[in-house]
């Protein structure tokens, strides 16, 4: 299956109008009434169970909470966790069918066929229509990534960032290495070889090596390679364009990566690049604001999408979502607060504390726009956001019900070749017969 | 007192204790069940299940990650139970003998294992940081290469074990330290009237007398190690490869993030039977070395 392109501008007008049609037809009938008459406090006195992933937009989000109690008269319970340990206790929660759990967080590209298929999500497109404060704007949500959250035509979560590997680099390092601005993978691999040769003390490339995390940005190199996971229902990292990112991915790390690459994930990656230790980083575009913490890399450092490979430049563009669970008892109280958090002030004050918003319009905002131009690193990491808004994947990992697991079969292949424990044919081999498994498994 | 009477009020005690016994078996006895019926069970990945009968158990035969993860797990084992044996006996004959150390320094060599093992777990993490961390720019520092640590495919199981060790020697020190404050003084008089070195009595008469302790020790750390879990959730989750892939993490992945939870509680129940079976040889091995 190729990869999901988000459409062009052009592909994306017949959508918007339609969109806008229908907003026209139901401002003019009855149900018009009901949106005017919305009533932020139809559910005072209720409380909403939320559980958190803690990252970058909860983080910023949970900050304005009591607002949201302010406006609604709705106490939010709040149950923050790493993501790992969300998942594992939303999985418990979500089979057991308990009610525990009102709304959380979802990473439509990896666990959204998975809990789709179990029904573990509430239909929001109903409450999307009908149940808004007349400023809520759902069709200025970006189309592209409202429709990688809906799964057989139910809209199961409400899209709150736009996200994807950027790869970020240091200027003044480059400029003394005699190093231009990469415009290509063999860019990338020939400016990190120049970097080892001309400043020693630093790492000259970093970038995930974690077996569960690999996919993350692997599978940007394959896109631009022009691979794809699936090729005529079967697993494809054996194609010529798998085994060339394959390759290309794990000799770079283990060639010019930090040492220990293996076991780096986002927080060893920012950790190193905001302390001056690395060169370049391909880290997610959430990292920003923990990688600029200090102001030590403000001013050195350039932000781009992973240059382009054969198949020109496919970078990986996911976000986050709020969803509810089918098993809550209060689905009604729960999109008020889905509602509030994914509303445009809202995702405008997040984007101004470094969340790329999902909503096209906020980078039109004047003051969104003040506080991109303060710093040259914001101007550069908004139009590589642009890029992946415009020409993004969300295919991370294979689009199959078992997602995450193949995740863990593409993070081992990469592994073998980083630590030169197998070569890429046997590498790939190995993890094709078990995707192709997995791809059988229903 | 009546014969009907003491009936009777035999009859009453057990109606009154009868719900917190029956409450307390079904506590201890439902999840070791449900995990057993769980085994025979096969779920897909949206989580619907059906009867598959030993299914689960003939894929682990075949399954290389299986027996992965049992290497890994008795690798983990031998090592870090010599060590920590080896260590906690040396840190016990410190405490015993020395009569200087004060009980702050005391209270210091034995406080490792009191620490959250997720938080030994980051501190480790940080410290054995290839990059970053303090370890290596010791080693840098005084002119020794450094080291991958928890990143090496070779390193990690003795780091990981190190780690442990460093955790929970101190614990061992604190079962044999109870063990030699008990042997008989009569015992080292009648050796050191006889003119035995301090390590002829060390070798001939403490570990000897000493052995059932340590084996109790043994029984105790072979509960934990063998389902070693935390340390290594937090510092590699396995990796890199599969080279910390023990058998308990194995089996956590597989249940929590690919949601096969059929074939993750084969995986436990077998985890689970190695278990009784270590203690069954360690307590057979107590009763042989008892005096």
């Amino acid at each position: 299956m190729p990869p999901f392109r988000w459409p062009l501008v052009e592909e994306k007008m017949p959508r918007l109008l339609s969109v806008r049609a229908v907003a026209i037809s139901v401002l003019l009938s009855g149900v018009a009434t009901s949106a005017f008459a919305f009533d932020w406090k139809a559910h005072e006195g209720e409380t909403v169970s939320f559980l958190s992933n803690n990252n970058p937009w909860s983080q910023a989000v949970l900050s304005y909470k009591d607002e949201f109690t302010e406006l609604t008269g709705i106490t939010l319970k709040v149950d923050t966790y790493q993501e790992q340990q969300m998942r594992q206790r939303l999985m418990t929660v979500l089979n057991s069918g308990s009610d525990e759990v009102d709304v959380f967080m979802t990473l439509a590209s990896r666990e959204g066929r998975q809990f789709a298929a179990a029904g573990w999500y509430a239909d929001l497109s109903d409450y999307t229509q009908s149940a808004v404060a007349p400023e809520y704007d759902f069709a200025g949500i970006s189309p592209a990534l409202v429709k990688a959250a809906t799964f057989d035509d139910k809209l199961t979560s409400v899209p709150l960032n736009l996200e994807g590997p950027l790869l970020y680099y240091r200027t003044d390092i480059f400029e003394k290495c005699g190093i231009a601005k990469p415009v290509s993978l063999d860019d990338v691999r020939a400016a990190a070889e120049k970097v080892k040769a001309c400043e020693s003390g630093v790492t000259p490339f970093a970038s995930r090596g974690l077996k569960p995390a690999i996919a993350y940005t692997f599978s940007n190199v394959l896109h631009n390679v022009g691979g794809t996971y699936i090729v005529d229902g079967k697993s494809a990292l054996c194609s010529p364009e798998g085994k060339k990112a394959i390759s290309y991915y794990g000799d770079l790390m283990r060639e010019y990566g930090p040492p220990g690459a293996a076991n780096y994930s986002f927080y060893q990656i920012s950790a190193l690049y905001r302390s001056g230790r690395a060169a370049m980083a391909f880290e997610s575009s959430n990292e920003l604001r923990t990688i600029m913490e200090g102001g030590e890399r403000l001013k050195d450092t350039d932000v781009i999408p992973l240059p382009a490979g054969e198949a020109g430049m496919v970078p990986t563009a996911i976000g986050w979502g709020l969803a509810i669970s089918n098993h809550s008892a209060k689905k009604d109280a729960a999109w008020y607060f889905v509602q509030w958090a994914s509303s445009p002030e809202i995702q405008k004050r997040l984007a101004l504390q470094g969340v790329a918003a999902p909503r096209p319009s906020v980078a039109a905002d004047e003051e969104y726009k003040a506080w991109i131009s303060e710093a040259p690193v914001r101007a550069s990491w908004q139009e590589a956001l642009d890029v992946l808004a415009s020409d993004g994947s969300s295919e991370v990992g294979y689009p199959i019900v078992a997602n995450p697991e193949s995740r863990d079969y593409i993070g081992q292949a990469v592994q073998d070749v980083l630590l030169g424990q197998k070569p890429v044919d046997e590498a790939c081999a190995a993890a094709d017969t078990a995707l192709d498994g997995l791809i059988a498994r229903k | 007192m009546t014969h009907g009477s003491t009936n009777s009020q035999g009859r009453q005690l057990a109606a009154l204790s009868a719900p917190a016994i029956v409450f307390t078996v079904a506590m201890i006895a439902f999840p070791v069940v449900y995990t057993v019926w769980l085994g025979f069970h096969s779920f897909s990945a949206t989580g619907e299940g059906s009867f598959s009968g030993l299914a689960n158990y003939s894929k682990l035969a075949a399954d290389g990650e299986f027996w992965n993860g049992l290497y890994v797990t008795f690798a983990l084992y031998i090592l870090s139970m010599v060590l920590q044996l080896v260590a906690g006996i040396y840190l016990a004959m410190l405490l015993f003998h020395s009569k200087r150390l004060s009980g702050f320094l005391r209270s210091l060599l034995i406080s490792p294992f009191m620490m959250p093992p997720v938080v030994a777990g980051m501190m480790w993490l940080v410290i054995l940081d290839p990059s970053l961390g303090a370890a290596n720019y010791i080693l840098e520092s005084i002119g020794l290469p450094p080291s991958e640590w928890l990143a090496s495919p070779v390193w990690v199981i003795p780091t990981i074990a190190l780690i442990d060790t460093w955790q929970w020697a101190p614990y061992v020190a604190l079962i044999v330290l109870g063990g030699l404050q008990s042997l008989p003084p009569s015992v080292y008089e009648a050796a050191q009237i006889d003119g035995a070195s301090s390590f002829r009595i060390f070798r001939r008469i403490t570990l000897p007398l000493l052995l059932p302790t340590i084996v109790t020790a043994a029984v105790l750390r072979s509960v934990d190690l063998l389902r070693f879990f935390d340390i290594i959730y937090i510092t590699t989750q396995g990796g890199p490869g599969n080279a910390s892939n023990t058998l308990n993490i194995y089996g956590f992945r597989v249940g929590f993030e690919f949601f096969n939870i059929g074939y993750s509680s084969a995986l436990m129940i077998t985890l689970s039977a190695i278990v009784l079976a270590a203690v069954l040889v360690l307590n057979r091995l107590r009763n042989a070395v008892a005096w």
